[in-house]
């Protein structure tokens, strides 16, 4: 590491960019040098001469040929990002952090809770757990979004809502005409996840409310605090526990995070601030 | 055996090192002692006293510094610059040095462009040989003579300097120039401790006079103090300028802030401050220390908390800097003493 430079982006090209929502979008790109990631990583994607931005990738895992990163509009460098056309060149930094333990889940019986635009992070776990299909008891997924109009991967996630070695369902807070489907909190469709909660794996991942109250009803049904993992979103920028804009009690959420599970963080103030 | 070195003696020297050294002393100005790159007419050169304005760690963290150029993969700073020797280092930047080593070097990834500077670097520290009013270093259970982290270390005495050595490199230099030095009489070394205990007396009665509490006493006193009203209280003036952060010896924390540069792009390395809105603020605009009073207590926090629970470490020298700094008069002396107190 010491030769290297940390602070240096490796070129990317753009190769695509998809309009999820009017405020989201998936960028697909290829790195020049190989950038390898484990599902809950994140990285630093640079707009040259503007700025960089933390992101977990939203793509496969396995899928050597491109990554992808989906991004709200939300700030300076995140607005850049959304002028991006097919062919531009940017600049990627990472990955950075730990993931998920994928190890310690095998074997084991699985429910995802994801909110908003946690989405993203969790498209790239789902496609993981997906590549490793047949090595879990059981795989639940409950997402919950404001309205139809901001579910990201609708396409996508139909195709999830086919799969044998998945239980699948989508909740909005506000319904309109096309929806079909729950509306309420995601907290309210976790009554019917069928599982052995003292044993099972929690997995939550959204804005920061959603995850309070997300943990909250998970650690109520009975997971156990070192089974429930969280991904903590904090103002990254170094990604390797330099700059000090990421604390989190007694940790970096860039080099011992952003994936904590909840004993862990439990007892530092205000952790969902 | 110690030697003993003449401030002529210690000039030749610092003109012989300056052929392997970026050669950097503290000199005399009117508000202070600021370091300049020695030169025969770089002003009065100053070794004992106090501390400088500026930290030590301008010289390995500097407050801004290029880190990327476009997309290159060697690291920008050409390697033709000398390495640095600082002369006149007290012992409270000393401490300093080990945070900031723990931070960029000791622990984790090692961040190269701190360990370029760090590397083949000269430190010829130097005892106080009086205080200021708002030196505490004995109450951070440090002493005002350095005892570690030096290559070399000087103590004044009449017309010259007692001269120890504190590793191999220093042991060479005293070596290698063998001719500038003499061995130490022995009244030497008793002045030399008659000054030590004699600065050690100021600050100890700085820190009685003041009622600054003993670093002993800091375990745990962020946690019992976490609501208190006292952060709101004592951060009420803060004008959020930053400059208790920059000033500090230990504070390390940086942002890097693109830009384009004759259409190049370019990434540099900024001293950042944990005082300012933004420093913890996320894209999607949740801040987790909304309030000037919690990023007060979340520079305390910093210190007096997670440095000890990571490192060991206290994460102030005792130095002062930031009360001599801070434009609303906010005392960490006064702070720690509530912290400690409770109230
Ligand atoms: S906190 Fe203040 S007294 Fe302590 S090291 Fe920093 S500048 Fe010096
Ligand atoms: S130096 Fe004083 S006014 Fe400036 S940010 Fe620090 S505490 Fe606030
Ligand atoms: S992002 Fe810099 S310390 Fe975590």
């Amino acid at each position: 590491m010491a030769d290297k430079n940390p602070y240096r982006p490796i070129e990317a090209q753009v190769l695509d960019v998809i309009a999820e929502t009017p405020t989201i979008r998936t960028v697909r790109f290829k790195t020049k040098e190989e950038v390898a990631f484990v599902t809950g990583q994140f990285i630093e994607l640079t707009i040259p001469g503007v700025g960089e931005a933390p992101f977990t990738p939203s793509s496969r895992p396995s899928m050597r040929e491109a990554m992808e990163v989906t991004v709200m509009k939300v700030g300076r460098v995140t607005e850049f990002i959304h002028k991006l056309k097919k062919g531009d060149i940017i600049g990627i930094r990472g990955p950075f952090g730990r993931g998920y333990p994928l190890d310690e889940f095998k074997g084991k019986e699985i429910l995802v809770v994801g909110g908003g635009c946690g989405f993203a992070p969790l498209r790239s776990l789902m496609y993981t757990f997906f590549d490793m299909s047949g090595q879990f008891k059981k795989l639940f997924f409950r997402g919950g979004c404001r309205t139809p109009k901001e579910l990201v991967y609708r396409n996508e996630t139909d195709e999830w809502a086919k799969r044998k070695d998945l239980n699948f369902k989508l909740t909005v807070d506000n319904g309109d005409e096309s929806w079909k489907g729950n509306v309420g909190l995601v907290t309210t469709i976790l009554d019917d996840v069928e599982m052995d909660y003292k044993q099972g794996i929690g997995v939550v991942c959204g804005p920061p409310i959603m995850m309070k109250f997300a943990a909250k009803k998970l650690l109520e049904m009975g997971f156990k605090e070192n089974n429930l993992y969280l991904s903590m979103e904090k103002n990254m920028s170094c990604g390797i526990g330099k700059c000090g804009h990421c604390r989190l009690g007694s940790y970096y959420a860039c080099k011992d995070g952003p994936v904590f599970s909840y004993d862990k963080i439990k007892n530092f103030p205000n952790i969902w601030d | 055996m110690k030697k003993y070195i003449s401030y002529k003696n210690l000039i030749n020297l610092l003109n012989v090192l300056a052929q392997d050294y970026q050669v950097f002393v503290p000199t005399e100005a009117k508000n202070g002692r600021f370091y300049k790159k020695y030169s025969a007419d770089c002003g009065k050169i100053v070794i004992g006293e106090v501390r400088a304005v500026e930290p030590l760690k301008s010289f390995f963290l500097p407050g801004r510094e290029r880190v990327a150029e476009d997309f290159k993969p060697d690291l920008p700073q050409k390697d033709d610059r000398k390495p640095y020797a600082v002369v006149g280092v007290k012992a409270c930047d000393l401490k300093g040095f080990k945070v900031q080593d723990y931070v960029f070097k000791d622990h984790d990834f090692e961040d190269p462009f701190y360990n370029k500077a760090r590397q083949n670097n000269l430190i010829i520290s130097a005892d106080c040989t009086c205080c200021l009013e708002s030196c505490f270093c004995i109450a951070l259970n440090l002493k005002p003579y350095p005892q570690e982290s030096f290559d070399i270390n000087l103590s004044q005495v009449d017309a010259g300097f007692v001269v120890e050595t504190g590793t191999q490199r220093g042991e060479n230099i005293v070596k290698e120039n063998f001719s500038l030095f003499e061995d130490a009489q022995d009244y030497m070394i008793s002045e030399r401790n008659q000054q030590r205990e004699k600065v050690t007396g100021e600050i100890k009665a700085n820190i009685k006079t003041q009622d600054i509490p003993q670093e002993s006493l800091y375990q745990g006193i962020i946690g019992k103090n976490y609501q208190s009203v006292l952060w709101q209280d004592e951060a009420k003036a803060c004008v959020e300028c930053g400059a208790c952060n920059t000033i500090c010896p230990t504070c390390h924390c940086f942002l890097l802030y693109d830009q384009k540069d004759k259409g190049k792009m370019m990434r540099l390395r900024i001293w950042d401050s944990c005082m300012i809105k933004d420093f913890a603020r996320v894209a999607g605009g949740a801040n987790p220390r909304e309030r000037l009073w919690m990023r007060l207590r979340n520079r305390f926090e910093k210190k007096f908390d997670y440095f000890p629970k990571v490192s060991g470490i206290y994460a102030c020298t005792g130095c002062g800097r930031c009360i001599a700094a801070c434009p609303a008069k906010i005392d960490i002396r006064k702070v720690l003493k509530r912290l400690v107190d409770g109230r």
